[in-house]
């Protein structure tokens, strides 16, 4: 009883509802998942098995949860960037087809030495990211234009835009379907190496989480992470405490979208070794879900990328062993957003005032 | 129309165990309160003595958790809002309920329009307003919108509307707040007018010296819980407050004359224009010296926040505006530039521009100190030194904290203010721009800031005291400037001028523009 009284007193009112956010969130998703699943004739034993086999059960399972992991971990972490300073870049999808491109142009156009062609085209395809984040910025800043709805809607230009530009690249050669608008093969020396066999889990992923714990360290020890963070709380104080907020805006704006870039590039590098149009499965929704679960925070991002990925590869193959649909990870993934977005706070605090009231009712008689 | 009639119980108004929790905060615990027919009856309390929580049951924007209101005799539950005031129960808002864009006629109506059939019928609704207005004294121009009229003609508006609406009980939220001398004059005219015409009236204020001026009782709030209701005559303004607080507080700051030092800020003909287009402060000029507390007195909106943004930083001053600070010119320098230079600011807006609630303690208290003073290696939190400070902040300023890592929102108004001023204060500053330092603080805090800021003048620093309690300029500063309409005009030195004059002064009536003082 005791210990239990000291770990009561060390969590904050704060970690409790927090810890209580997911667990009610699992269990209500879970619940909604084992009716989809008896409502569809499926042992709810094999499903998990199966999804848990296609995730962790063999090597192979193990390198593709992993290849899932490495984009997820970094669209995520720039959405959370984003989103923790208050930014809301919905535009990670448009800045990652622009970092893909360029990656892969740098990648077949240029000749350079293995590690140093990787950085170049990783490089390069962060600053495409980060150029196209610098247009909303700029709009936002000199013309006030909301950046939802200019991100937004220059999603859709940089999708067509990459492959208009990949279709000039090629001359139109071979292209019948979207699907073959592709560039090139990019050179070896650019591609990352994987680290399992026969899958594509490569060093990308060393590159992933070295960008997770420096974001985490940027926000835990340095000022201006701190102010990242304080103008995203709350824009006046940070004003009146002497923090340049303009100026954070963009440079949010610019991280977020470099980072996006880069997940781009990773792609090209590490996956497809070649841009192809319209190649990313709304990969940046991912992000602002992902980001959303995690809480903004680094470590949650990693986390839920990890457990993001194994959804993604376990759910193919409960798809081929039992009668379930693929899709119904994915609506249990948004499931899991939708509950973990219920603001607990409150409820429990009303619960609180009830009981209270309660309390009080009792006394009187 | 101030007969009695007979059948009526002594009270109008009576709470019976009177309950409201949020979640363990006790807001409303076990209220039980007597308002006589046809008399002013203050309530008074601290901030968070549960005043609006009880209001708001009255007024039903609040449901209670347990307890009776009994009105005219009879126990009532009240369905909405609405039905309240059906029931003769009106409220006068400390922010002002009125439309901008409508006229004084139409606010007063809506709502409770005379009807004829689906349609409203002004004609009737307008004499209506026309017969209150002629009964009850009050000469309100009801064809003109309301963003052109003054604030104490708004109050009367307000007035008129519940009147309209039938109210037997009005409750006023603290309705001198908003008004100068000579407007809580008049509205204390008008208090009495309709007590005479047989309305109560349910005064809400923290203002000792108000209770005394206008009220026939007085009851007590306190953390919740009904003290007690008294007679003026039984108390003075000291046994009041400490009623209100529960032990013996001083009400006055102390203030000895300081000794002046050197210039430390002088403003040259500073003139604000803002976006759009209005001017907000015309050539207003003025030093402050080490040691000093230059106060300004003025009714909200005359351009005190304009003056106290613009040396700051956070506002642009107008070509030919010149800021200077020891001897540098300062104008249009950014707030982290300010800050460096040993600037510090207490902004009027405490939970919008003074703290983040959702922010931990030390967050809070780094904030400024981080960029200004700032921490070994430059760029980096020392998270040691970043948790010395604060804990420094805290035990300086006596602010109530269970751990530095918990939520500024955890924390009550007082203990935020005296965070913040902590904040500010903790930071070896030469120069201290503050808006309203105490507004809306329990006494026993109010007491502490007004103390601390002393202290530190009498230390050097020069402060720059925007308020608008003029009590509080009166109290703590050496000069107190008037503005009006955006300029200045001298008040005098530490009292020289008293209430009236301050007040006729910030309203306009003669002023002499502030030139010189030495």
């Amino acid at each position: 009883m005791k210990i239990l009284n000291n770990l009561k007193l060390r969590f904050s009112e704060n970690t409790g509802i927090n810890v209580a956010r997911y667990i009610l969130s699992l269990i209500a998703t879970l619940l909604i998942g084992i009716i989809l699943i008896v409502a569809n004739n499926a042992d709810i034993g094999v499903a998990v098995r199966e999804l848990f086999k296609g995730a962790f059960g063999s090597k192979i399972a193990i390198g593709n949860t992993i290849h899932w992991a490495i984009p997820c971990m970094l669209v995520g972490i720039a959405a959370s960037v984003a989103f923790k300073s208050g930014v809301f870049n919905l535009g990670l999808e448009g800045q990652l087809y622009f970092g893909a491109l360029v990656a892969a142009c740098v990648g077949y156009m240029i000749e350079l030495p293995p590690i140093i062609h990787h950085f170049a085209c990783i490089f390069a395809g962060g600053i495409a990211g980060l150029l196209y984040a610098l247009i909303p910025a700029l709009m936002k800043l000199y013309f006030k234009v909301d950046e939802v709805i200019s991100t937004l809607l220059m999603n859709y230009i940089a999708v067509l835009a990459t492959e208009y530009i990949t279709l000039l690249l090629i001359r139109g050669n071979s292209a019948t379907s979207t699907q073959s608008i592709l560039t090139p093969f990019i050179h070896k020396s650019a591609e990352l190496t994987p680290i399992i066999k026969g899958t594509s889990a490569t060093t990308g992923l060393f590159i992933a989480l070295g960008i997770i714990l420096i974001v985490y360290l940027l926000y835990k020890y340095t000022l201006t992470g701190y102010e990242m963070k304080m103008v995203g709380q709350n824009l006046e104080f940070s004003k009146a405490g002497g923090v340049n907020a303009n100026k954070m805006f963009v440079v949010i704006f610019l991280v977020s979208g470099f980072i996006a870039g880069i997940c781009g590039a990773v792609e090209v590098l590490g996956v497809n070794h070649r841009f192809i149009a319209q190649f990313s499965s709304n990969l940046g929704w991912d992000g602002v879900m992902i980001t959303r679960v995690a809480g903004n925070s680094p470590v949650g991002v990693l986390l839920v990328s990890f457990i993001w990925a194994a959804f993604k590869t376990g759910a193919m193959q409960m798809e081929r062993a039992t009668t379930l649909n693929r899709y119904t990870m994915n609506l249990l993934q948004a499931l899991f957003v939708l509950f973990i977005s219920i603001d607990y706070g409150m409820l429990y605090f009303k619960y609180k005032a009830k009981k209270a009231r309660e309390a009080i009712g009792k006394e009187e008689k | 129309m101030s007969e009695k009639n007979p059948n009526l119980s002594e009270y109008v108004l009576e709470t019976r165990d009177i309950c409201k929790y949020y979640g363990s905060l006790k807001a409303n615990d076990h209220i039980s309160l007597k308002v006589k027919r046809n008399t002013i009856h203050a309530i008074v309390g601290e901030n968070g003595a549960g005043k609006s929580t009880l209001m708001g049951i009255l007024t039903d924007t609040v449901k209670p958790d347990y307890g009776d209101i009994i009105l005219n005799g009879e126990k009532v539950v009240f369905k909405n809002p609405m039905d309240a005031a059906r029931h003769g129960i009106g409220m006068i808002y400390q922010e002002f309920m009125l439309a901008p864009n409508f006229s004084v006629f139409e606010n007063i109506i809506v709502g409770f329009e005379e009807k004829n059939g689906a349609f409203i019928d002004y004609k009737k609704s307008r004499e209506k307003v026309e017969r209150i207005c002629h009964d009850y004294g009050f000469n309100l121009p009801l064809d003109d919108l309301i963003n052109e009229l003054p604030v104490a003609m708004l109050q009367q508006i307000e007035i008129v509307k519940v009147l309209y609406r039938g109210a037997d009980l009005i409750i006023m939220d603290e309705p001198t707040s908003t008004l100068t001398p000579q407007g809580i004059e008049g509205l204390f005219q008008a208090m009495r007018v309709l007590k005479e015409s047989g309305k109560t009236i349910l005064f809400i204020t923290h203002k000792l010296k108000e209770v005394f001026e206008v009220s026939d009782e007085i009851s007590v709030l306190r953390l919740g819980k009904y003290v007690g209701t008294y007679s003026p005559d039984s108390l003075d303004q000291q046994k009041l407050a400490n009623l209100m607080v529960g032990r013996e507080v001083i009400l006055q700051a102390n203030k000895k004359p300081g000794e002046l030092g050197e210039t430390i800020l002088s403003v040259k003909n500073l003139s604000v224009v803002d976006e759009d287009n209005i001017q907000r402060l015309k050539n207003v000029s003025f030093d402050i010296h080490a040691g000093e507390i230059l106060g300004i007195a003025g009714v909200a909106g005359s351009g005190q926040q304009y003056l106290v943004k613009t040396i700051f930083g956070l506002n642009k001053a107008a070509e030919g505006s010149k800021i200077e600070y020891l001897g540098e010119d300062i104008t249009n320098s950014s707030p982290r530039e300010n800050r460096a230079k040993h600037i510090g600011y207490v902004p009027q807006d405490r939970m919008g521009m003074g703290c983040d609630t959702r922010s931990s303690i030390w967050e809070n208290a780094i904030m400024g100190y981080h960029r200004a003073h700032g921490f070994n290696p430059k760029w980096l939190i020392n998270h040691k030194e970043a948790n010395a400070f604060t804990d420094k902040v805290v035990d300086d300023f006596a602010v109530k904290v269970q751990s530095i890592n918990n939520n500024v929102g955890s924390l009550s108004g007082g203990n935020v203010q005296k965070l913040i001023v902590g904040r500010e204060f903790s930071q070896d500053n030469k120069l201290l721009l503050i808006e309203d330092p105490t507004r809306g603080i329990d006494v026993g805090a109010i007491e502490y800031i007004w103390a601390k800021l002393l202290e530190f003048a009498s230390q050097g620093v020069a402060v720059l005291l925007v308020s608008h309690e003029l009590n509080e300029v009166m109290e703590l500063s050496d000069r107190i400037m008037v503005m009006y309409n955006g300029e200045l005009y001298n008040g005098g030195k530490y009292g020289e001028l008293d209430e009236s004059a301050l007040g006729l002064l910030m309203t306009g009536g003669e002023a002499k523009q502030y030139e010189d003082f030495e």
